[in-house]
């Protein structure tokens, strides 16, 4: 996965537990952070973007709160939308199950990740063999 | 509508930068950054004291700053002092300049403006800056001080040293003291320690015992010559005693002379008148005289008889 | 837009390589031979008491740990000046200037200068009251009241003023920088930023940076405002005098170069209060018990740092 990184790394957009939230910034300015570092976008227009997709996805009362305070679920849409805010981006998702551990199968991720389809350009799940039984159909 | 975090960092930092930019501008304002700035030219004998950026004052607030020093060719020192014009008028024509060096603070040209109605001072003109010396003041003042300070540390200096020194007047005071007392303590009195001989001891003892008895005999014989003097003053100024009678015998010479004196004022009377008989009455003065030297002698007899108390023989002419 | 699902057998761990931590002393000293054993070796071969080998081992690990002191204090004043150089490229830089850089500097000002604003008045009125009547009532004791312009901008305005606010920054922001970084390198954070292409100088540093350098100078500013104006309360209590002779008392004493100076000196310490906590912060370990560790010498650092800059400026100002 690094090396699959480090060969895209201008659209490369990771979601795992090795490369977490910013702890001290509200979960709005986590996803916010993209847009405005890469395309200067204002921090009202930014802000009101991000609102936008937390909606879309049903979260948007987590927009004001700590990461400390999200569930798991939530803290991976929080990942997810983060990744999904670089242009042209090629989400990789690392061993998901880590993130949400009680998770029973992959459904909520494909389930998130239809939501916002129309952000991200391309999706790279990776995890390890023996979890391959919780991605049913797609690994066969 | 609450107020965003965004105006409130933007109203600190403008209304902060408001207030400083407007405080710097109003320094620079103040301190004549913006005005016109006049120069006059002072001179001195010697550039001593003075420094570029040295403030001008007048009735003791600034008004300028020294702006540049530069030596002419006769050797003076050109003092160039920046005015804002606004101070201008403080600058006359008879306006004097002091270069005030104060022991405790820096050193500043006073300018002093005695008719304030006096023509303005023209940029050219070169006027002279007198010094008062606050700190040269203070050491010829101090000076004599310092001078007496030195000679009494000098003389404890060595006073320590002759203290100091083994064979120096007090250690050798303290080494006789120490042989002193040593002896003291060896003898049986301070005499014997004196003479240091006991034989010579028992001998002042035996004296002295002599003298003693020969005080008593003294004593003895002041008494009875005691004595006699009283039995001599009696006999000199008792009742009956020679003083009394000397004293009525002068008494009655004086009451002789008086009439002598008469007798003679009468007899030159009669002399302005009988010319002829002149010398009979010369020879009779003479006598006369003669007389009353004799009475003087007698007199003084009498008197030589009282300081010696004798009773001398006392002889009438 | 394709998606895909690849299932691999191991887990890549990532090669935990930092960008901003040079430890390179302790590590060479670390990898290589010790001193003493360099020097066990070659003894060997010759004959030599016990007692002789001992001493000479003692001599040669108090000059190796000597020389290992002094190279850590080099390498670290070289790091030190090397990230402040490119630190001070990045801010004349446009481009390291976006949204988000300004986001953090606004919350950072507003964290830093807004939220302390009422205790740092009341701190500021409650000593500055104290500290000027204290110093009026001294001159007038020692009857030095010609110089109550001198020693207020002299002595108070220029040199009391900043130490205040600088300590009382670097007591309130310059400790959190420093955990907040140390924090976000423990958890990873900076890798994040990192992954996502955000450049940890221009997002983190440079905003905080320069927040410590206009926070420094606006709270600075404001002290010796309130300063001042308890300057025309005791003047008049304690001299009885006019606020128009205390005007120009202190236009005669102000020196626009020395107030120049002091505004300077006041954005080198909020430079240095503020870059300092950010590289000992930056060193942490990933293990938490390393936060404190990194605090601690990051605020030791910082108090030196103004000490070293007090005496730099004292030094040019006397010459």
């Amino acid at each position: 996965m690094h090396a699959f990184l480090d060969k895209n790394r201008t659209q490369a957009a990771p979601v795992s537990v090795d490369f977490p939230l910013i702890s001290n910034q509200e979960t709005w300015m986590n996803i916010a952070l993209i847009k405005q570092y890469h395309e200067n976008m204002p921090k009202d227009e930014s802000q009101q973007f991000v609102f936008t997709c937390l909606r879309r996805l049903g979260i948007e009362h987590v927009a004001f709160k700590r990461i400390v305070a999200l569930s798991e679920e939530e803290a991976f849409c929080v990942m997810l939308l983060r990744a999904a805010m670089i242009q042209k981006a090629i989400i990789v998702i690392d061993r998901p199950f880590i993130i949400i551990p009680h998770l029973k199968d992959v459904c909520f991720i494909f389930q998130m990740l239809e939501k916002i389809n129309d952000l991200y350009y391309s999706c790279h799940v990776y995890d390890y063999k023996w979890m391959a039984d919780k991605y049913g159909d797609l690994c066969q | 509508m609450s107020i965003t975090r965004e105006f409130k960092v933007g109203f600190l930092v403008v209304f902060t930068a408001i207030l400083l930019i407007a405080t710097l501008f109003y320094l620079a304002y103040e301190k004549g950054v913006f005005s016109t700035i006049h120069t006059y030219t002072l001179s001195s004998h010697s550039g001593d004291g003075f420094t570029e950026g040295m403030p001008v004052v007048f009735s003791g607030f600034n008004i300028g700053k020294v702006h540049a020093l530069e030596l002419n060719d006769q050797g003076l020192t050109l003092i160039k002092i920046k005015i804002p014009n606004k101070h201008v008028k403080w600058i006359r024509s008879d306006s004097s300049f002091v270069l005030y060096r104060p022991l405790i603070g820096a050193a500043r040209i006073v300018v002093s403006s005695a008719n304030l109605h006096s023509p303005l001072l023209p940029p050219g003109e070169i006027r002279e800056v007198n010094t008062i010396n606050d700190i040269n003041d203070a050491i010829a003042k101090v000076q004599p001080l310092i001078e007496k300070i030195t000679n009494i540390a000098e003389n404890i200096e060595r006073l320590t040293n002759q203290l100091s020194d083994p064979a120096g007047s007090l250690n050798r005071i303290l080494a006789n003291a120490r042989k002193v007392t040593d002896t003291l303590a060896r003898k049986k009195s301070l005499l014997e320690m004196a003479v240091d001989d006991e034989e010579s001891v028992k001998a002042v003892h035996a004296a002295l015992k002599k003298l003693k008895d020969i005080t008593a005999s003294v004593d003895g014989v002041l008494k009875k010559v005691d004595k006699m003097a009283d039995k001599t003053d009696s006999s000199l100024y008792g009742k009956d005693g020679t003083l009394p009678q000397v004293n009525k015998i002068l008494k009655d010479i004086i009451g002789k002379l008086e009439k002598l004196d008469t007798t003679v004022s009468n007899i030159n009377k009669m002399s302005g008148d009988l010319s002829e008989g002149t010398k009979n009455f010369r020879i009779l003065r003479s006598d006369i005289d003669d007389t009353v030297n004799a009475i003087d002698d007698v007199a003084k007899k009498l008197d030589d008889l009282l300081s010696t108390k004798k009773e001398p023989e006392i002889k009438l002419p | 837009m394709s998606f895909k699902c690849i299932i691999f057998n191991t887990c890549v761990k990532y090669n935990d390589s930092s960008l901003f931590v040079n430890d390179n002393v302790a590590d060479t000293a670390d990898r290589g031979l010790q001193f003493p054993d360099l020097c066990y070796k070659h003894l060997t071969s010759f004959v030599f008491s016990h007692n002789t080998i001992k001493k000479y081992w003692l001599l040669m690990a108090s000059l190796e740990s000597i020389g290992r002191f002094i190279l850590q204090i080099t390498a670290s004043l070289r790091d030190t000046i090397y990230f402040a150089l490119l630190v001070i490229t990045r801010i004349f830089q446009l481009s390291s200037y976006n949204s988000a850089t300004r986001t953090v500097l606004v919350n950072q000002i507003y964290f830093t200068s807004v939220q302390i604003i009422p205790a740092f008045l009341t701190a500021s009125i409650i000593f500055g009251s104290l500290f000027i009547g204290i110093v009026f009532h001294a001159l007038k004791g020692l009857g030095l009241s010609d110089y109550l312009g001198n020693v207020l901008m002299g002595l108070i305005v220029t040199e009391i003023s900043p130490l205040f606010t600088v300590l009382l920054l670097t007591l309130r922001s310059a400790s959190a920088i420093n955990a907040e970084i140390a924090v976000m390198k423990v958890n990873n954070e900076l890798h994040s930023l990192e992954a996502f292409r955000i450049d940890v100088i221009n997002y983190l540093l440079l905003p905080r940076i320069i927040n410590g350098m206009v926070s420094m100078v606006l709270l600075y500013s404001l002290f010796s405002i309130v300063l001042l104006i308890s300057g025309i309360v005791f003047s008049g209590v304690i001299f009885g005098m006019s606020m128009d002779a205390y005007t120009n008392i202190l236009l005669n004493s102000a020196n626009f170069y020395d107030i120049v100076l002091t505004l300077v000196k006041c954005a080198l310490f909020g430079f240095f209060i503020t870059l300092i906590p950010i590289r000992f912060g930056l060193r942490t370990s990933d293990e938490l018990t390393s936060i404190p560790v990194a605090v601690s010498s990051g605020m030791v650092n910082v108090f030196a740092a103004i000490i070293i800059i007090e005496v730099l400026l004292l030094i040019t100002k006397i010459i």
